[in-house]
């Protein structure tokens, strides 16, 4: 689905990413885990092109993407939700929706009612200001604005970040269930062991800007020795 | 809906003033409702595009020296058709805001006070041009730039007294306002709010950026172009001074003390402005500037959405979506 070979990327002068290699598998959710500084965002931000490829190949289902503007990848196929969930706060909730639905006229949309189906929440709240929503309402949101386009891949960055646990469990059952019906890849990274073990099927360790390690879900919950050596301080 | 019926309110009143305004002032008023769409082209791309252009009198020029060139017979003698002047200056005034506009924001693109200095820049630039280029009468400008003429169904009519031309000019500013209007709530105005809020956040969207800022630059100096070569009609005179730094800073000012975010307020910024103009000007002689430029910087400090939209505002009972 995505395969990314020798990629280098930063800001400016300073690389973020040097020499950085994985692939993705289709139809699973991956979980990219590691500490601050490690350049998880960086990667998604990259995957994205919001930040310019030094060098490297990133391939999106059988499209090298490593030079496409942003839009265009998004177009694609490749729905992102980035860190902070950057809804628009002054826009109603179908109106941040609909938006997104504009930016993908013409292509593989969902019918609104799939995503209200999925998130009642929204439907409910319509035409409620984005704004005044909590952290794990906005976040729903913001996964719901990425569905709207029918990517083929969801790139997730730290979903949970700043939300209560009582919605995290929930967001990450609904994603584990749209992901098991549609064939969703998803991409996720995410520092909250729950989610992790709620939604991936595979796990990604990351550190100095490259994969150290990778194991499977079952491996990480019977052996959490992985979590220590990469996650804690 | 609301907003639409204070609108249609202000241009009956303006419908209905030459009544009560006699002669002179129906002509004066003619030409503030050229600034007027001149306003409102600007209040488009800066306070609803979010691209403060500096230089808005370039497009209002070029529309102007378009419609000079082309009815005066300058290019082609045969060839000297209002209609066509008008959509010529138009075409020309967004194509030359497409060139710019491309080198402005394409790549990561300049924004903020960068852009605002580039535009200024720019209108410089063309003012000198204009001032040196005698084939377009260098620092004297054009003369006898016909009026416009009207031809429909085999009649034709040429808009040179007072008040057909008032009226005339008063429905091309109503039509644009309506349509302006219609745009903005359209899909089209949620992008641009989008954009102008947050343009970082579009693109993930799938949205171009570069193609929403262009075509909001383009159809803003079409607009400033169509005012430009109406004006140019009104006194026959097409000049240096259409297109430079002077009446861009005017057409600034019009807006922020009307109110950018909102057409109307922009619009009669501009009208109310030049009037008192007229008045002020008259009693205090050059110190009526010192007033002006109180009055800016009171809308700037205490009502940044500007002197006319806070009221206008309240009036309408909308609320415009702000950035966060």
């Amino acid at each position: 689905m995505l395969e990314i070979e020798n990629l280098a990327a930063g800001y400016g002068e300073a690389l973020v990413l040097r020499d950085f290699s994985c692939r993705i598998a289709p139809g699973k959710v991956t979980a990219l885990m590691g500490r601050n500084g490690m350049g998880k965002t960086t990667l998604m931000k990259t995957i994205m092109g919001l930040i310019r490829v030094k060098s490297g190949r990133i391939m999106f289902d059988g499209t090298a993407i490593e030079k496409l503007p942003t839009h265009h990848i998004s177009r694609i196929g490749m729905g992102y939700v980035p860190q902070g969930r950057e809804i628009f706060a002054d826009f109603t909730v179908a109106e941040n929706l609909r938006l997104s639905l504009l930016g993908h006229e013409g292509g593989n949309v969902l019918p609104i009612e799939q995503i209200y189906d999925w998130f009642p929440i929204l439907k409910e709240r319509a035409e409620q200001r984005a704004g005044t929503f909590s952290g794990g309402q906005q976040q729903i949101l913001a996964i719901a604005r990425a569905l709207i386009g029918g990517p083929k891949m969801l790139l997730l960055d730290e979903p949970t970040e700043g939300i209560q646990p009582s919605i995290v469990h929930d967001i990450g059952a609904q994603l584990s269930r749209i992901a098991r019906e549609t064939g969703l890849s998803i991409l996720i990274v995410e520092q909250n062991v729950d989610m992790v073990r709620t939604l991936a099927d595979e796990v990604l360790f990351m550190e100095n800007g490259a994969i150290q390690e990778r194991c499977d879900i079952e491996t990480l919950r019977q052996d959490d020795s992985l979590l220590h050596r990469y996650l804690s301080v | 809906m609301r907003n639409n019926l204070i609108a249609l309110l202000v241009f009956a009143v303006l419908a209905a003033s030459p009544v009560a305004i006699g002669g002179y002032w129906t002509g004066q008023l003619t030409a503030y409702l050229v600034y007027g769409l001149l306003a409102m082209s600007l209040s488009l791309v800066w306070g609803y595009g979010g691209i403060l252009c500096f230089g808005q009198a370039m497009f209002f020029g070029i529309g102007g020296y378009i419609m000079a060139v082309l009815t005066k017979g300058m290019i082609l003698p045969e060839l000297t058709s209002s209609y066509l002047g008008l959509i010529a200056a138009m075409a020309g005034s967004a194509l030359f805001a497409l060139a710019l506009g491309y080198f402005l924001f394409a790549g990561r693109g300049i924004s903020g006070a960068y852009l605002a200095i580039i535009t200024l820049a720019m209108a410089l630039v063309l003012e000198r041009l204009m001032n040196n280029w005698y084939a377009l009468g260098g620092y004297n400008g054009l003369l006898n730039v016909p009026p416009i003429k009207l031809n429909f169904f085999g009649a034709s009519f040429e808009l040179w007294d007072r008040m057909p031309t008032f009226y005339a000019v008063l429905a091309v500013v109503a039509l644009v306002y309506f349509l302006v209007t219609w745009l903005l709530s359209s899909a089209y105005g949620l992008r641009l709010t989008a954009i102008r809020t947050h343009p970082d956040r579009l693109a993930s969207l799938g949205y171009n950026v570069l193609t929403i800022r262009l075509s909001v630059f383009a159809l803003s100096a079409a607009i400033a172009g169509l005012a430009g070569a109406i004006f140019v009609t009104l006194d026959g005179f097409a000049s240096p001074t259409l297109i430079g730094f002077t009446l861009s800073t005017e057409a600034l000012i019009w807006v922020a003390i009307g109110g950018k975010e909102m057409l109307l307020a922009a619009f009669l910024g501009a009208i109310l402005t030049r009037t008192a103009e007229s008045w002020l000007s008259e009693i205090f002689g050059d110190y009526w500037i010192l007033i002006l430029g109180i009055a800016f910087m009171i809308s700037v400090v205490l009502l940044p959405k500007g002197l006319l939209a806070t009221p206008l505002e309240k009036l309408t009972g909308s609320k415009r979506k702000k950035t966060r």
